[in-house]
């Protein structure tokens, strides 16, 4: 079978055309899905189940990081009772809830901690699992971590 | 460890028997199965892609700017892989190993044979890659992760190539890849974007070896489009434009429709299904991939 260059080029060029494009709604699909969740109803606050569940997620993270010898050693100052009200709050604001959050920004806190991406990982892992403990669903999840995500920018600033 | 040594040994000896290779990768899976979760990287799981047929972290048919196991800062990781695919009228058969270095660098190296199971014999070349991240995290950075890549290929035997008309036996591919999360992008699920631009003078990625009387090197373009379905488990398409570099064999982009699941940061199972257009004269390559990649 001869396959007519001119025809393979079209193929080929369409080809390339609908996978920008699909590159392209799917991006604007996240713009849109970020936006409207702001301005709808259902907060990512509401779909994480409130207070009630942010405080129980919290709360399991901390377990986690009391288990885990590699990351519990940078808390030894720190004043866990503060510690859980302040990332609570933050979990509330980052999520459109009726919370500020009000505790040093980012860069600040963890200033000469010598963190590395390794326990910046490590945290993510054990966020994701105490929200999987606490029945989160996927798509909540994922959103929430993606609000976090750019935190680790200003976490990394002044290591 | 001696699966390693054979993956890394010369070509020719062990890559040969068909037995031995088996037994390397079965040795692969049970301490794959078996290992603490110690051993694992700290990168988050998926973050290091499946092995391409070329031997870099990619998604199958082209690389992902991502380097290969879950080795993070500080941290070591090595995989290794076995891929088959099943076209109408020929058999590509991949063995292939990578040591990613804190998660900086990836070295790579890659034994493709392709049965030519209609016009008999068969065709095979050795790929030593080398990838370089740049800047960036797939994860947290806004624009990604980029990364650098060279391919060098040497044919194990240059007989037909340059019978059908191929300049060389053996070439080298630079490439400059981009990929990127999106959090929560479409029904809640993550998507993840790769997008790879290569100079290469290779035909059919090299196995009917490089440039010809059509041209030579040139710019091409590979992308693809992946969705976590769950955490585990990420169904997507690839794309890769290729030269036309031989009058004699007309050259065609192929696609892929893929599916990788990651049963946990040891142990991947990609299946796809590919169009790889005409190869070697023959028309409308199609049919399916199998890839089993082993992290530590």
């Amino acid at each position: 079978m001869i396959y007519p260059l001119k025809h393979y080029r079209t193929r080929r060029c369409l080809i390339a055309i609908t996978f920008v494009a699909v590159a392209f709604s799917f991006a604007g699909c996240a713009h849109q899905s970020a936006t409207q969740s702001t301005s709808t109803s259902t907060t990512l606050y509401e779909r994480l189940g409130g207070e009630a569940t942010i405080d129980a997620i919290v709360e399991n993270l901390l377990y986690r990081i009391a288990d885990d010898p590699e990351v519990v050693v940078f808390f030894a100052n720190t004043n866990i009772d503060l510690f859980a009200e302040s990332l609570a709050s933050q979990l509330c604001d980052v999520s459109d809830g009726p919370c500020r959050y009000e505790g040093p920004p980012m860069d600040r806190a963890h200033q000469h901690m010598g963190l590395t991406d390794v326990h910046f990982n490590r945290l993510v892992e054990h966020l994701n699992a105490a929200m999987q403990d606490e029945d989160i669903t996927l798509g909540a999840r994922n959103e929430l971590l993606g609000r976090l995500a750019p935190l680790y920018a200003d976490i990394m600033r002044l290591q | 460890m001696m699966l390693f040594q054979a993956m890394f040994s010369p070509p020719s000896s062990p890559f040969r028997h068909s037995l031995s290779r088996c037994l390397a990768f079965c040795l692969a899976v049970s301490l794959a199965l078996a290992s603490a979760p110690s051993f694992a990287g700290s990168r988050i799981l998926g973050t290091g892609g499946v092995s391409a047929i070329e031997g870099a972290a990619g998604g199958g048919l082209s690389p992902w700017a991502v380097l290969a196991s879950t080795a993070s800062e500080r941290e070591i990781g090595v995989t290794a892989a076995t891929t088959r695919a099943w076209v109408d009228d020929y058999r590509l058969t991949v063995t292939g190993a990578s040591l990613n270095i804190y998660d900086r660098i990836e070295v790579s190296v890659a034994r493709q044979t392709l049965d030519l199971e209609t016009l008999g014999g068969e065709l095979g070349q050795d790929i030593y890659g080398a990838k370089v991240r740049l800047f960036g995290d797939v994860l947290y950075h806004p624009w990604g992760i980029w990364s650098v890549g060279a391919q060098h290929k040497r044919l194990v035997d240059g007989a037909i190539p340059t019978a059908l008309g191929a300049d060389e036996t053996s070439g080298t591919d630079v490439y400059l890849s981009a990929s990127k999360l999106l959090f929560s992008a479409v029904a809640g699920r993550n998507v993840l974007l790769n997008a790879t631009l290569r100079n290469t003078d290779a035909n059919q990625g090299g196995l009917i070896g490089f440039g010809g009387d059509q041209g030579s090197r040139s710019w091409v373009a590979e992308g693809s489009v992946g969705i976590f379905i769950t955490p585990q488990w990420i169904i997507g398409a690839e794309y890769r434009q290729k030269p036309d570099n031989l009058s004699v064999a007309e050259e065609h982009d192929w696609q892929s429709l893929y599916s990788a699941y990651f049963f946990n940061k040891h142990l991947s199972l990609t299946g796809a299904w590919l169009d790889l257009g005409d190869i070697a004269g023959l028309p409308s390559q199609r049919g399916g991939y199998l890839s089993l990649q082993a992290a530590f």
